[in-house]
């Protein structure tokens, strides 16, 4: 049991050798590392499959209407938090 | 100051990965997008803290992970209540995917520990490295990987149950077919 670290809410940047994808497109490539786990290959082919899709089910709804409207709406003003 | 468009156009592109993950925290699509707009808020009010280049989901995903943490610890009660009737919900309306296998994976999905699912669902489908993971939800990477291997070890469990149901043994078969399935 370790004690739970404060955390920041606005992180400082992860380190430069991670991979910084500047596109979500990028940043959703399936990726398959090594395996650690001692799982059938197929068994966690399956998971990850359907992990995947029941995720990009949600993505592929893109971004709701109101929270467009929001965000264009706050970058135009002068002072964000007004 | 007026938010520089490339910066809003990448919050803007985080924002449907932003929603799957809250939905993957909260169950509820409704509490989700309140999740998310109260984090773009913040995280529109907190901008001059976002240094331009760097990984903008990852920002994003930390600010919404530590207001639902702060929210959580709240209202726990009641969100383990949520959580509860969102496994109930996914059992009672499998139309809502209209795959019925699909729908078993969510309800094993929902039966996970919070933190683990939380692991899985960032390094197995948002796609972040086990060390975004890690910046993401504030321990070490070693915790990141050892929760992704335990959910991936108890989906694998859960799943495989569900799939000898199919064949509709009973309980002491069941029991068999499960103890023979690990090495």
């Amino acid at each position: 049991m370790k004690p739970g670290k404060p955390v920041n809410a606005e992180p400082s940047a992860p380190d430069a050798d991670a991979e910084t994808p500047q596109a979500w497109d990028a940043m959703r490539r399936p990726t398959h590392r090594k395996s650690e786990v001692r799982l059938g290959r197929e068994v966690q082919a399956r998971i990850g499959q359907q992990l995947r899709a029941l995720y990009d089910e949600v993505v592929k709804e893109g971004v709701p209407q109101h929270i467009d409207d929001l965000v264009r709406r706050l970058s135009e003003q002068e002072d964000p938090t007004a | 100051m007026k938010l520089d468009p490339a910066i809003r156009d990448q919050v803007l592109s985080t924002v449907p990965s932003l929603r799957a993950f809250a939905i993957s925290l909260c169950g509820h699509v409704d509490r989700a997008d309140d999740l998310v707009q109260e984090t773009l808020l913040r995280a529109l009010a907190h901008i001059d803290s976002f240094e331009p280049g760097t990984n903008m989901p990852a920002w994003l995903f930390t600010i919404l992970r530590n207001l639902f943490r702060s929210e959580y610890r709240k209202r726990r009660r009641e969100v383990e209540d949520a959580e509860g009737r969102y496994a109930e919900t996914l059992k009672s309306h499998p139309e809502q995917t209209g795959h019925v296998e699909f729908n078993e994976f969510r309800v094993a999905l929902a039966k996970l520990p919070s933190d683990q699912r939380e692991a899985l669902i960032l390094v197995g489908a948002s796609g972040f490295s086990y060390e975004e993971a890690a910046a993401i939800c504030g321990c070490a990477v070693g915790t990141i990987k050892s929760r992704v291997n335990r959910a991936r070890t108890r989906l694998a469990d859960l799943l495989a149950i569900d799939s000898v149901d199919d064949f509709g043994p009973d309980r002491a078969t069941r029991a068999v077919l499960t103890g023979t399935g690990r090495s």
